[in-house]
């Protein structure tokens, strides 16, 4: 899905391709696009790019410049179409003409203008449950006043930049309303080029047809960040990756790490690195060394950013890397294209490449100045929710390796469990927790029977409506880390009043076989009991991810009902059928 | 540019665009001779016409484009 480097994208060959789609089997995505520039030239670049990702996209145009007429009729084709994303696009232009215009009223711009950006957000919210994309302005080149304007409270440029920042404060409150930053996008190629005066005149056009693929493409990353995809690890050589030299032949007061020349760039690097740590992307290390002299680095030298503590996985040994990167992979439990390889050495990268298909494995420039520039550009990082509990994973996989040393002190698996004093929170879902249930819907591949992806907005949906939704969260601590909310369940009374379905359940696979899975089964029919509902029902729909919960129903015996050509199953279980299984886990105290 | 060199320039730039080896143009040829050359298609032939002559037209000289031979009447007067 991801590019392993960043060839400028070439709109010509790009139109030609997508003349050409064959749509890929699968995953269907309808876009609808409101703006008041021309939309005519991006949508193909939209179709094209999703289908490289494996997406077929179905677009929806609105009529030029209807943005509010559209979001604001509920009759309107917008709503008809049933999008899942919408995007907002607005260019400078018009705005810049707007300014102009309202000669005596600059100083209630930005607030009128920001305020009805926000009112078609929550005309949109009224009918539709879509993911909102809202595009920032590109910042404009003329200035009234020369530099002097940035002191000047009626200033376009400053004007400008004040409504892109209102729009991202006001987005912060909106439940599903992302950014698509064409700010950021126009001052990376610049603006004097992002800009095309000719083109506006003849067909308003946002931009320079040559930089309309990297507008589809930041669309199209936002939407499958939004829709689940996302990485999650970063596995890291060592030598010449993180520091200059070897340490094997250079020792630890040899290598190169300080703050002049290669040797900073190798720690700007490194606090590039932590800082993604910190935003909650695992980071693994291989390389082949010997291990003590390796971790040393880590534990001793001065200059390292990087510590063990921020370190999930080491593979350090001299066997070659797809089998150590296959290690990690098991060992975190995470699909191979989830994660981005980083590695000095064309060799190892090519080895890589080839081994495992799946995994991302940029090219990395020669010159380590340049690493995270070339990585940054690849926007491998995107993504639709962040939660609290993201700051440092790491730590929570070294949680688990010390719980995995205890156990192997326990004869039995009863004994361990009781052992660990585990406690859980089992919770209808609440607003705080939105984001982080959102962020599990969307990521959750493997222990998910359904693989059901809400917006952050139809969660709240769900959390409102307690009238047809009964959907529950379970968070889990034991005496060696906080797992946080790791299992999500929505139940819902079907039209049939007396059967209750189980239209979702899904949990993180760092807590298996502990018990919380029973936990969750026996309060959804204590639930099930108390609401008088007879029966309780549950699908399982086969991904290629998801096979391990294939018999998960059966498990708790559940009577297969059907079965369809696609392989998905449906069960049913009587409510006073049900037996109640033993768990170690105390859910008491809520 | 002799106007034979510009004739053979354009040509390969319309094959390019309206992916058809084939395709033939003389300076009669309009829109309503070559199919797909609808609006959409216009601006990208313009476009892709000043990358490869390296030229710039300006506003005016795009509009009122009727012919081919009006395109190269107008490569020949930008080009340097």
């Amino acid at each position: 899905m991801h590019r392993n480097d960043r060839t400028p994208l070439n709109y010509t060959a790009l139109v030609k391709k997508a003349r050409k789609i064959e749509p890929p089997a699968g995953i269907q995505h309808k876009i609808a696009l409101l703006a008041d520039v021309s939309t005519q030239h991006l949508v193909p670049l939209l179709r094209v790019l999703f289908a490289d990702a494996g997406v077929e996209a179905e677009t929806y145009e609105a009529g030029f410049d209807t943005v509010e007429a559209e979001a604001l009729n509920s009759g309107s084709g917008l709503y008809k179409f049933a999008p899942h994303t919408i995007v907002v696009l607005q260019g400078t232009m018009k705005l810049k003409g707007s300014f102009y215009h309202a000669t005596g009223k600059r100083s209630t711009f930005v607030p009128e203008h920001a305020a009805s950006i926000e009112s078609v957000w929550s005309a949109i919210r009224a009918h539709s449950q879509a993911v909102i994309v809202q595009s920032t302005f590109a910042m404009p080149y003329e200035r009234p006043f020369g530099n002097f304007g940035r002191l000047m409270e009626d200033d376009l440029v400053s004007k400008v930049a004040e409504i892109n920042r209102e729009i991202c404060l006001r987005a912060r409150k909106h439940r599903s309303v992302l950014i698509n930053d064409i700010e950021f996008l126009s001052s990376w190629v610049g603006r004097r080029y992002f800009f095309d005066e000719k083109l506006w005149g003849m067909a308003k056009t946002l931009c320079a047809l040559e930089f309309l693929p990297d507008v589809a493409q930041n669309i199209v990353d936002i939407t499958l960040a939004a829709s689940g995809c996302a990485i999650k690890c970063a596995i890291l050589d060592l030598d010449n990756t993180l520091w200059g030299g070897v340490v094997g032949d250079d020792g630890l007061d040899g290598i190169g790490l300080g703050d002049l020349d290669e040797d900073g760039a190798f720690r700007s690097f490194q606090l590039y690195l932590r800082e993604l740590a910190a935003r909650g992307i695992i980071l693994a290390v291989c390389s082949k060394n010997n291990e003590a002299v390796a971790r040393e680095v880590f534990q001793k030298h001065p200059a390292m950013i990087l510590k063990e503590e921020h370190i999930a996985v080491f593979m350090i040994n001299w066997e070659d890397k797809a089998t150590n990167i296959r290690r990690i992979r098991e060992t975190l439990n995470i699909g191979f294209d989830a994660m981005v390889f980083l590695d000095d050495n064309p060799f190892e990268r090519n080895l890589v490449r080839q081994l495992i298909p799946d995994i991302i494995v940029p090219e990395l420039p020669e010159d380590p100045a340049l690493y995270v520039r070339t990585i940054s550009e690849l926007n491998l990082f995107e993504t639709a929710a962040h939660s609290a509990l993201d700051a440092n994973r790491s730590a929570l996989y070294q949680d688990q390796q010390k719980r995995e040393v205890e156990s192997k002190n326990f004869g039995t698996l009863e004994g361990y469990l009781k052992s660990l004093d585990t406690k859980a929170n089992v919770q209808r879902f609440a607003d705080a927790a939105l984001p982080r249930i959102t962020q599990l819907i969307q990521r959750s591949n493997q222990f998910n029977l359904t693989t059901r992806r809400y917006s952050e907005a139809e969660c709240q949906v769900m959390m409102e409506d307690r009238e047809q939704y009964f959907p529950f969260t379970i968070s889990v601590r034991d005496r060696f880390g906080d797992f946080g909310l790791i299992n999500v369940v929505v139940l819902r009374r079907s039209p049939a009043e007396t059967v209750l379905e189980i239209e979702t359940f899904l949990m993180s696979c760092r807590v298996l076989q502990r018990g919380v899975e029973q936990l969750a089964m026996n309060r959804i029919f204590e639930f099930a009991g108390q609401g008088g509902f007879k029966e309780v029902v549950g699908h399982y729909i086969p991904t290629a991810k998801n096979g391990m919960v294939k018999a998960f129903y059966e498990q708790f015996g559940f009577r297969q009902t059907g079965m369809e050509a696609d392989g998905t199953t449906h069960w049913r279980m009587a409510t006073d059928e049900y037996r109640t299984r033993q768990v170690f886990i105390d859910s008491s105290g809520e | 540019m002799t106007k034979s060199e510009i004739n053979e320039k354009l040509t390969a730039v319309f094959r390019d665009i309206f992916d058809n080896p084939k395709l033939e143009i003389t300076s009669q040829t309009t829109a309503n001779d070559v199919e797909g050359w609808d609006s959409i298609m216009h601006v990208n032939l313009i476009v892709a016409v000043e990358t490869a002559f390296d030229v710039r037209f300006t506003t005016k000289d795009v509009k009122g484009l009727d012919t081919v031979g009006d395109l190269m009447d107008l490569i020949a007067k930008r080009v340097k």
